[in-house]
């Protein structure tokens, strides 16, 4: 459930944004309680799902504090593309071209959204996908990758239905049932009609809202008990 | 949720789209009460403030006593429990709380900590609304401070009743739909008409015996054809003011030829052509013939337009089939008065005006046609009619009561007059629309329809050896007034009932430790009090749990202290006013009271637009959120009621 991401090509010259991050996550503490983390839930919307030619057109993010949706710190921006007419495509994304067209460049957003997550924990749905975007982002304009570990939304409810509802098998049937949407459904949560980046990460805050508390009831205490469970999809009662 | 997006979507000075809360968290402040009052740049402001939490069922968020309150807590999904512990550490369950509603408000505003403990009965989302932000929301807003101190304000009142009003009187698409399928030939009344030679003198006095506006004018040697019209204005500008002599024929001032419309014409065609031509009576043809006459006026009535109009019509008719139909016409003339925002004191007042009125023209048609009755009567209204506080199809609860007659013969001739005229009026009272009253509770059962001294007696007997269970049964006869006849006779009825109940304070004794016992078995349902079994299962019988008890009180307070209104409304009045009761609890009980009422008014008229038979019972899934909040607030109304009896009427 949480994975750090490999180092950065460390010849070029790292960002300092780049360097003090590195350096927060150097000795980094999983051990105290879950509260005492801060987390940002991000999801970024892209030109296409190709890793190496699509580019991010937008970025939403919101804190989590204390273990609560923080609505006063929200971060949300389009993105200008380096290719614009490539944006046709992006109409799916709920973005006109024209939006794009105003929208400050990639070279100018990275440094905000670092900023803006500092030295919290990164959530999102999936978040491998948003995970390799986002490196590849910041090793272009700052020339290194973040050391923030990730925390999957969807990996989070696999690991919720194996231990709290007993579902050894969640290939076949479940499968198919882990979008972001389909999930808060199916957990009861208040549901919203997709518009943005922000308003997905919105989605994903409750969904990770649910998970978090529903595994703290259940006994789980620190940010590695956290890890276990999305590894072995069970922990130890303490 | 909404997503009426009223906040542009401006990028800020760096660019950022939003450099504010996410539209999904304003869309929820937004449905919410009292937030929803605010303007929407507040609203963005407010929802920056907020934080969204978290709480597995089961969790609890706070305790009694213990728990300072930093946020005002406002559910977004899920459910709550009210309760506190009492000495014996046993639970006393306070309210449920769902969507929507608050936690923590009272103690926030009264600076204390938590007075009830809060727990989870489902997994639940809540805004967290900082302590500060609402204590400046109360100062900067009195919307928010009304909704909060005054459980009633008359604010929120308002806004229920237009949420009432939009939410459940929307079914039947337009008023047009009359215009679209009443013919003219429905409409048309009995034909009058009068031979061209006629005089003016003359046709005036048959519109006037007759009670119509308009008269057809037909050819001297062909009765069948029709020449002309006159009307009511005509004899004031033909005639009056051009001082012309009222023995000149009906042609000289006729409008001639009559314009017609056939019989099977729509009314929004008969509307069209009044307006284009500017002719407000037009004849009706039928195979050639003209059968009659329709106006502006019957077209209007038919819409349901105007209460006056259809009283008027009342009492204008001069044969029993024609007030048939009339007694039928009420409900729309009702709607129509709730569209225009009357509350429900007013609406039963008018239905009660109504039928009133039908009862009136019903006995003195009966009347006429059986010649003077014997010894003076009086009509009497029971129960809720007696109350003026029937909705629609109440079953009719009447009685009769007669002067003692002054030998045997006219004792032996008033049975049989009043026995044969209360027979005739219940059966057209039937055809009016008005059904048995299954008790049998009706001037023509013998027992109900006896001379003066008899009722007292049957008071007195009420009055001084009350048994509980003949008394739940005969609380209808202390409400009676009179519908028709000397009303002499009830006043002294009423008169004597006071006398003697003062001289003997059990009646009303018992009737207020009936009131105080009167707590129903209820069961707490997702926030609401429902029967727990039978047909009516998870249904709220408002007219038994929420109106009786009121009308119970009024009732036994107004016996206790003399008060000879029957109106519950005008008993409450009476009673604050005369310093019976505190002001609060006045206010208090006639806001629960109103609104319960208009909730089954609204009830019973969407039921009847769509078909089916009136009753009490009432869904509380259909309700809106703020319905619910303010029908549970008038439930705790009952328990003020209750206690303010028992302090009065302590057990012995």
């Amino acid at each position: 459930m949480i994975g750090r991401f490999k180092y950065s090509r460390w010849f070029e010259t790292q960002h300092e944004l780049i360097t003090k991050n590195r350096e927060f996550f150097k000795d980094f503490d999983q051990t105290r309680p879950l509260q005492q983390y801060n987390f940002v839930v991000f999801d970024m919307e892209m030109t296409g799902m190709n890793r190496k030619k699509d580019e991010i057109i937008s970025i939403g993010g919101i804190k989590i504090r204390n273990l609560q949706i923080d609505l006063g710190h929200t971060f949300h921006y389009y993105i200008r593309p380096q290719k614009i007419n490539h944006t046709e495509a992006t109409l799916v994304h709920r973005i006109t071209p024209e939006q794009l067209r105003e929208a400050p460049p990639l070279t100018e957003v990275i440094p905000k959204f670092i900023s803006f997550i500092g030295t919290d924990l990164l959530v999102g749905h999936y978040v491998g996908l948003d995970m390799s975007f986002l490196h590849r982002a910041t090793e272009s304009v700052l020339n290194g990758t973040l050391a923030n570990p990730g925390i999957d939304t969807m990996r989070m409810a696999k690991g919720y239905k194996r231990v709290m509802l007993g579902y050894y098998h969640d290939r076949g049937e479940t499968a198919h049932k882990l979008s972001l949407r389909d999930l808060s459904r199916e957990f009861n949560l208040p549901v919203f009609e997709a518009h943005d980046a922000l308003e997905d990460a919105m989605q994903t805050a409750y969904l990770f809202l649910f998970f978090i508390k529903k595994f703290k009831k259940g006994g789980l205490v620190s940010l590695r008990d956290l890890y276990h469970v999305g590894r072995s999809g069970r922990w130890t009662s303490r | 949720m909404t997503n009426n997006r009223k906040h542009p979507q401006v990028p800020s000075f760096d660019g950022s789209v939003h450099a504010v809360a996410p539209d999904v968290a304003v869309d929820f402040l937004r449905n919410t009460m009292p937030f929803k009052e605010l303007p929407d740049d507040i609203l963005y402001s407010l929802a920056r403030h907020c934080r969204i939490d978290f709480f597995p069922k089961g969790t609890r968020i706070l305790t009694y006593n213990e728990s300072e309150i930093t946020h005002l807590y406002l559910i977004q999904r899920g459910g709550v429990k009210a309760f506190i512990t009492d000495a014996e550490d046993k639970i006393v369950l306070k309210d449920y709380r769902g969507v929507g509603a608050n936690i923590g408000a009272l103690g926030i505003i009264r600076g204390t900590r938590a007075n009830l403990n809060i727990e989870t009965i489902e997994d639940t989302f809540c805004f967290l609304l900082p302590r500060e932000n609402l204590l400046n929301l109360v100062r900067e807003y009195s919307v928010v401070a009304h909704f909060y101190l005054k459980s009633f304000s008359d604010n929120v009142v308002a806004t229920a009743y237009s949420e009432l009003r939009r939410n459940r009187m929307t079914r039947r698409t337009t008023d047009a739909l009359y215009l679209f399928s009443v013919t003219a030939g429905e409409l048309t009344k009995t034909l009058h008409a009068i031979p061209g030679t006629a005089s003016i003198q003359k046709a005036a006095a048959i519109m006037t015996d007759h009670a119509i506006g308009s008269l057809l004018v037909h050819d001297d040697k062909e009765p069948g054809s029709v020449v002309g019209i006159i009307t009511d204005t005509d004899f004031r500008t033909k005639v009056v003011a051009s001082g012309r002599d009222y023995r000149d024929p009906v042609t000289t001032i006729m409008s001639s030829p009559l314009k017609t419309v056939q019989s099977q014409t729509l009314c929004f065609d008969i509307l069209l052509k009044m307006m284009s031509t500017g002719i407000h009576h037009l004849g009706v043809e039928q195979d050639g013939q003209v059968t009659g006459i329709v106006t502006s006026h019957d077209i209007m009535v038919q819409q349901g337009n105007s209460p006056y109009y259809l009283f008027k019509e009342i009492v204008a008719q001069s044969e029993f089939q024609g007030l048939y139909p009339l007694g039928q016409k009420i409900s729309g003339i009702i709607r129509n008065i709730i569209n225009e925002g009357a509350k429900a004191g007013n609406i039963t007042r008018m239905i009660a005006i109504l039928n009133d009125q039908i009862v009136v023209r019903i006995l003195s048609l009966l009347q006429e046609q059986m010649g003077p009755p014997p010894v003076k009567y009086c009509w009497l209204l029971l129960g809720s009619e007696g109350r003026r506080e029937q909705t629609f199809k109440t079953d009719q609860d009447n009685a009769l009561i007669y002067a003692d007659p002054e030998n045997e013969e006219q004792r032996r001739r008033a049975e049989d007059y009043f026995k044969l005229f209360a027979e005739q009026a219940i059966e057209h009272l039937v055809h009016c629309g008005y059904p048995l009253c299954k008790g049998d509770v009706m001037a023509r059962n013998p027992k109900w329809c006896q001379p003066l001294s008899v009722w007292k007696s049957y008071f007195l007997n009420w009055i001084n050896a009350p048994d509980p269970q003949e008394l739940l049964n005969s609380t209808i006869f202390f409400d009676f007034r009179c519908g028709f006849g000397t009303e002499q006779l009830a006043v002294d009825l009423r008169e004597y009932l006071i006398e003697q109940s003062n001289k003997k304070g059990l009646l009303t004794y018992h009737l207020g430790r009936q009131c105080i016992a009167n707590r129903a078995p209820l069961s707490l349902f997702n926030n609401f009090i429902v029967e727990k079994d039978g047909e009516h299962r998870d249904k709220l019988d408002i007219k038994f749990r929420g109106l009786t008890p009121f009308v119970d009180f009024a009732r036994t307070l107004a016996l206790k202290y003399g008060i000879r209104e029957t109106n519950t409304l005008d008993r409450l009045r009476v009673l604050m006013t005369e310093e019976k009761i505190p002001r609060d609890l006045y206010r208090a009980t006639v806001d629960a009271y109103e609104f319960q009422m208009q909730l089954r008014v609204i009830h019973q008229l969407s039921q009847i637009e769509k078909g089916d038979f009136p009753d009490n019972f009432i869904h509380p899934e259909h309700l809106t959120d703020l319905e619910r909040r303010m029908l549970r607030d008038a439930f705790t109304v009952i328990e003020k009621t209750q206690s303010f009896l028992e302090n009065i009427f302590p057990a012995s």
